[in-house]
C-alpha cells in the first residue's frame, strides 16, 4: 500500500486545501473555541484558586463533547462523498482501472477526509492545555479524551467511506452513515462520560481501542473487496435497478409498493397514463425517483431506526412513561437525519443530471415544480417518521397514566408533523441555494443543528447562571422541537392502574415564556412559529429557484 | 417563423454572440453551422427561452422570446445538446411526463405517445427503463419528447453528436421525415455533411458572428466568382474538347485528366448551355457535362477563411 506517495490522497488534499475556505474554517473554529475559553475564564476577583478547577472541568466537557459531536457530524460530511463522488463524477471506472490497489484508494480517500478533521482537533490542543493550567484536570484525562476523539474520527470516517462504496449517491451514503454513527456516538459519550472514573478509564483504554481496531479491519476488508470486484461499475454504476429483482435478494425488510404502509411513501408505479391536471413533477418524484437508486438506503434506514426504537421504547415509554418526551426526541432526531435526504437533493439533482433545461422549457411554472418537490419530499419523510410513532400510540393505549393525558399525544404528533414540515422545507431551500446535492445536504444539516440543537446547548450551558430566569432561557429554545417535546408537561408519579380516577396524577410544572404579555408554553410557541416560517421558506425557495434560473439565463 | 434581430450575448468581457440576425421561413430547415464554441448553443438557448440576451430580440411564430416565453415554449420542441434523463422511469412514463408538462389532455396522450414511439422506432423499447437506453436511443427519446406536443418549430442542438454512423443515418432519415411533415427546423451541427442533404438554408457562425446566411445555392454564388465545369468525353476527343472550350470567352484555366476536362466558368447559365451546344456541334462525344457542386465543407472553409465578407 502506498502511504505517502498516494495520488488519491495528494489530489484530494490539493483540492481541499487549495481553496482558502479550509483555512478560514479552521480560523473560525479556533476563534469560537477561544471565545468560549475567554468568556468562561474566571475573573480575577472570583479568587482563581477556588473556582478554577470546576471551570476547567466545565471547559473540558464542552471541548470534549463539542469536538466529539463535531467529529461525528463532520467525518461523514467529508468521507461519505469519497467513493460515491467518484461514481457521480463518472471518474470511478478511471480510478478502478488504474494500477492503484483498492487499499491505496481506500487509504487515500480516508486519510484525505480525516486529515482536515484531525488538523482541527489537534489545533484545539493549545486551548485545552490552557484549561489544564487552571488545575482540576489530570493530564491522563486529556490524553484519554484525545485518544477517544481520534478513534472516533477513524471509525466514523471509515464507516462513512464504507457507506460511500456501497451507495451510488453521496446523499444516500451520508444519511446511512449518520444513522449508524448517531447511536454509536451517543453510546460512546454515555460510556466515556459516566461519573464512575473506573468505568470511564476502563471503557476508553481497554474497550474502545480494540473494538475500533476490529471494526476498522472488518470495514477495510469489506471496502477492499468491493473495490476489487466492484459490482456497480458499467455505465458508471448507474445500471437500471429492477425493483422486483432487488426484492428477491434483499435481506430483512423488503419494500412492497402495493402493501400498507409502504404504499403511503412509495405509491405503486403507474401502469397507465397520468390523469388530467396531475402535477407531473409530483407524480415523477413519488413513483419513479424514490427507488431509482434502489431500495437499499431506505431499507437500511427503516431497519436501523426500528431496531433502535425497541430499547428506547422499552426504556422511555414503558419503564419510565414520564420520559415519553425523550422518545419523541428520538423520533425527531430520526426525522432531522432522514427528512433532508428527500428534499435537499430534489432541485440540485435536476441540475446534476442535466434535466433542468428539459424541465424549464415545458409549460410548468416554477411554483408548481417547487411545490411538487416539497410535497413529495414531505410525504416520504413524514410517513417514514410516523412509522416510529406506533410505539407511542401503543404506550398511550396500554398505560393508564398516559391515557389520562391523551392531549399530550396530540401535541407530540403535532410537534413531529411540524418538524417534518420544517426539515423538508429547509432542505428544499438549501437545494435551491446549493449547486451540488452533497453541499445542499450538509447545509441543511447545519441549518437544522443551528435551529434545533444549538439553542438547547446554549440553554444547558447557561442553566446555572443567575442572570437569566428559566423563562428567558426557555425563550432561547423555541425554535427547537426537542425543547418543545421535552417541555410538554408529563406526569411525575406513576398512577395506580386501578384507582386512576380517584388519584389525580401529579404533573410537572411547565416553564412559560412571555410573548407580548401572554405566558405561553414552549411547545405552543414552537407549533405557532414554524408553519408561517415554513410558508416563508417555501416562498423564498420559489424566489431562489426563479432567481437562479434567471441568473442562469444571464450567465449561460 | 423564427426571427432573430440583433441578438447579442456578452458574458463579462467575452462576447459570445455579436449582433446576430437571421430569419427562418415556415417549413424551412435551417442548418446552423460553426465550429465548437462559435455561439451556436448560445443562440439556440436564447431561442428556447433559457437565456436572456444582452441586447436584441427574437420571435418564434410571432411570439417574443423575451416578452412571452410561455407562448414560445408552446410552439417549440427543444432538444439540448447535453441532456440527462430521469432515473427509474420507463420510456412511456418519460413521454407521459412531458406530455402532461405540455398540458396535453389524457384523451390524446395515449395516441400521441404511440405515434411518437412509432415515428422514432422506439415502440419495442416502450417498457424499458430510460436510464438503461444506449446513447443513440436516448437521443431518439429526447427527440420523441420534443414532438409530444406537436410543435410547429423544432430547435435541435447537435441532435446527432456522439452517435455511431448507423444511428447518424437513422437520425438523418428521421429529420427528413419531420421535414416532410412541414415542421420548421433549426438544427445546429459542427459536422457539415450531416446537414448538407436536407437543409434548405444554412447560417455559418464563427466567433459569435454570422458570416453568411441563406440557401446553399445563394451562398455558393456569393462565394465563388466562377463555377467549376466538368466535361467527360468519349474516345480521343479530349484535346478537341479542350480546344473548343478554350475558345469560349467564359472559360478559363482548363485542365484535363484522362477523359475529363475541368475548367473554371465565369459566365451565366445561358453561356454554359451555348458551350455545350458548341461542343456537340463540333462532333465531340460528350458523355457528361456538369457543374461541379460545391460541398458544404468547401463553403464552410471558404467562409470561415474570410473569402466572403
Amino acid at each position: 500500500m502506498r502511504l505517502f506517495d498516494n495520488p488519491v490522497l495528494t489530489r484530494e488534499l490539493l483540492t481541499t486545501l487549495r481553496s482558502p475556505r479550509a483555512f478560514v474554517l479552521q480560523m473560525l473554529y479556533i476563534a469560537a473555541l477561544g471565545a468560549i475559553v475567554y468568556f468562561a475564564w474566571p475573573a480575577e476577583s472570583e479568587g482563581l484558586r477556588q473556582v478554577s478547577p470546576s471551570v476547567a472541568r466545565g471547559l473540558f466537557d464542552i471541548f470534549f463533547l463539542g469536538q466529539f459531536f463535531l467529529v461525528a457530524l463532520m467525518a461523514p460530511a467529508f468521507a461519505a462523498g469519497g467513493i460515491s463522488g467518484e461514481k457521480e463524477r463518472k471518474t470511478y471506472e478511471l480510478l478502478l482501472a488504474s494500477p492503484l490497489s483498492p487499499g491505496a484508494i481506500l487509504f487515500g480517500k480516508l486519510a484525505s477526509a480525516l486529515a482536515y478533521l484531525v488538523i482541527l482537533i489537534v489545533s484545539s490542543l493549545p486551548l485545552m492545555i490552557l484549561c489544564y493550567l487552571l488545575g482540576g484536570l489530570l493530564l491522563s484525562e486529556i490524553i484519554r479524551a484525545y485518544l477517544v476523539l481520534i478513534l472516533a474520527a477513524g471509525t466514523f470516517g471509515l464507516l462513512s467511506t464504507a457507506c460511500s462504496s456501497f451507495f451510488r449517491r453521496t446523499s444516500s451514503a451520508l444519511v446511512v452513515s449518520y444513522l449508524v454513527i448517531l447511536p454509536l456516538a451517543v453510546m460512546c459519550v454515555v460510556l466515556t462520560r459516566t461519573d464512575a472514573p473506573s468505568v470511564r478509564e476502563f471503557v476508553s483504554i481497554a474497550v474502545l481501542p480494540p473494538w475500533c481496531l476490529a471494526a476498522w479491519v472488518v470495514l477495510a476488508i469489506l471496502v477492499n473487496r468491493r473495490l476489487l470486484h466492484p459490482p456497480d461499475v458499467g455505465s458508471e454504476g448507474k445500471d437500471v435497478i429492477d425493483e422486483e429483482e432487488e426484492m428477491k435478494y434483499a435481506i430483512g425488510v423488503v419494500i412492497d409498493r402495493d402493501l400498507f404502509p409502504d404504499k403511503l411513501f412509495a405509491p405503486a408505479k403507474r401502469t397507465d397514463l397520468m390523469p388530467d391536471g396531475a402535477n407531473p413533477v409530483l407524480d415523477k418524484e413519488l413513483r419513479s425517483e424514490i427507488f431509482s437508486q434502489g431500495t437499499l438506503m431506505l431499507r437500511v434506514v427503516i431497519q436501523v431506526s426500528m431496531l433502535l426504537s425497541i430499547p428506547l421504547m422499552a426504556g422511555l415509554l414503558f419503564l419510565r412513561s414520564d420520559k415519553a418526551g425523550y422518545y419523541v426526541a428520538y423520533v425527531l432526531t430520526f426525522n432531522m437525519l432522514v427528512g433532508p435526504v428527500f428534499s435537499s437533493g430534489s432541485i440540485t439533482q435536476e441540475r446534476e443530471r442535466q434535466t433542468m433545461s428539459l424541465l424549464l422549457t415545458t409549460l410548468l411554472r416554477p411554483v408548481g415544480i417547487v411545490a411538487a418537490k416539497l410535497i413529495a419530499a414531505l410525504r416520504v419523510s413524514t410517513v417514514l417518521t410516523f412509522l416510529l410513532t406506533e410505539q407511542i400510540v401503543l404506550a398511550y393505549v396500554m398505560l393508564g397514566e398516559l391515557r389520562a393525558r391523551l392531549w399530550t399525544l396530540m401535541v407530540f404528533f403535532l410537534i413531529i408533523a411540524v418538524t417534518c414540515l420544517a426539515t423538508s422545507t429547509i432542505g428544499l431551500l438549501c437545494s435551491a441555494l446549493a449547486r451540488k446535492t452533497a453541499t445542499a445536504m450538509v447545509m441543511t444539516y447545519l441549518a437544522l443543528l443551528l435551529l434545533f440543537a444549538f439553542p438547547i446547548g446554549v440553554e444547558r450551558y447557561l442553566a446555572g447562571d443567575q442572570r437569566f430566569t428559566d423563562s428567558q432561557l426557555a425563550a432561547f429554545t423555541v425554535t427547537s422541537p426537542f425543547s418543545a417535546a421535552l417541555n410538554v408537561p408529563m406526569h411525575t408519579t406513576r398512577a395506580d392502574m386501578a384507582g386512576l380516577n380517584a388519584q389525580p396524577l401529579k404533573v410537572a410544572d411547565t416553564v412559560l415564556v412571555n410573548v407580548a404579555g401572554l405566558r405561553l408554553p414552549v411547545w405552543l410557541i414552537f407549533l405557532m412559529i414554524y408553519p408561517p416560517f415554513c410558508l416563508a421558506g417555501f416562498g423564498l425557495t420559489c424566489l431562489v429557484f426563479r432567481f437562479r434560473w434567471w441568473r442562469a439565463g444571464v450567465q449561460g | 417563423m423564427i426571427e432573430v434581430v440583433n441578438f447579442t450575448k456578452r458574458y463579462g468581457d467575452f462576447l459570445a454572440v455579436d449582433d446576430l440576425s437571421f430569419t427562418i421561413g415556415k417549413g424551412e430547415i435551417f442548418g446552423f453551422i460553426g465550429p465548437n464554441g462559435a455561439g451556436k448553443s448560445t443562440t439556440i438557448r436564447f431561442l428556447a427561452t433559457l437565456l436572456r440576451p444582452t441586447s436584441g430580440e427574437g420571435r418564434v411564430a410571432g411570439h417574443s422570446v423575451t416578452g412571452d416565453p410561455m407562448a414560445v415554449r408552446r410552439v417549440i420542441g427543444f432538444m439540448p445538446d447535453d441532456f440527462g434523463v430521469y432515473d427509474g422511469m420507463k420510456v412511456w412514463e418519460f413521454l407521459d411526463f412531458f406530455a402532461v408538462a405540455y398540458e396535453i389532455p389524457r384523451a390524446f396522450r395515449k395516441k400521441i405517445i404511440g405515434e411518437v414511439l412509432e415515428l422514432l422506432d422506439l415502440t419495442s423499447k416502450r417498457d424499458d427503463y430510460v436510464s438503461g437506453l444506449s446513447k443513440g436511443m436516448k437521443q431518439r427519446l429526447c427527440l420523441a419528447k420534443t414532438l409530444v406536443h406537436d410543435p410547429p418549430v423544432l430547435i435541435l442542438d447537435e441532435p446527432a453528436s456522439g452517435l455511431d454512423p448507423r444511428a447518424r443515418l437513422e437520425m438523418k432519415a428521421l429529420l427528413n421525415e419531420l421535414k416532410q411533415m412541414g415542421k420548421t427546423i433549426l438544427i445546429s451541427s459542427h459536422i457539415l455533411s450531416e446537414l448538407a442533404d436536407f437543409c434548405t438554408s444554412i447560417g455559418v457562425i464563427e466567433r459569435g458572428k454570422l458570416l453568411a446566411a441563406g440557401s446553399i445555392g445563394e451562398i455558393q454564388q456569393r462565394i465563388r466568382a466562377y463555377r467549376v465545369l466538368k466535361v467527360r468525353v468519349l474516345g480521343e476527343d479530349t484535346t478537341r474538347a479542350k480546344e473548343v472550350m478554350s475558345n469560349d470567352p467564359s472559360v478559363r484555366q482548363i485542365e484535363s485528366f484522362d477523359h475529363t476536362v475541368t475548367a473554371e466558368f465565369v459566365g451565366r447559365d445561358q453561356d454554359m448551355a451555348r458551350l455545350l451546344e458548341r461542343l456537340i456541334q463540333s462532333g465531340i462525344s460528350v458523355q457528361s457535362f456538369a457543374e461541379e457542386p460545391l460541398s458544404l465543407e468547401e463553403v464552410f472553409m471558404m467562409i470561415t477563411q474570410g473569402v466572403v465578407g
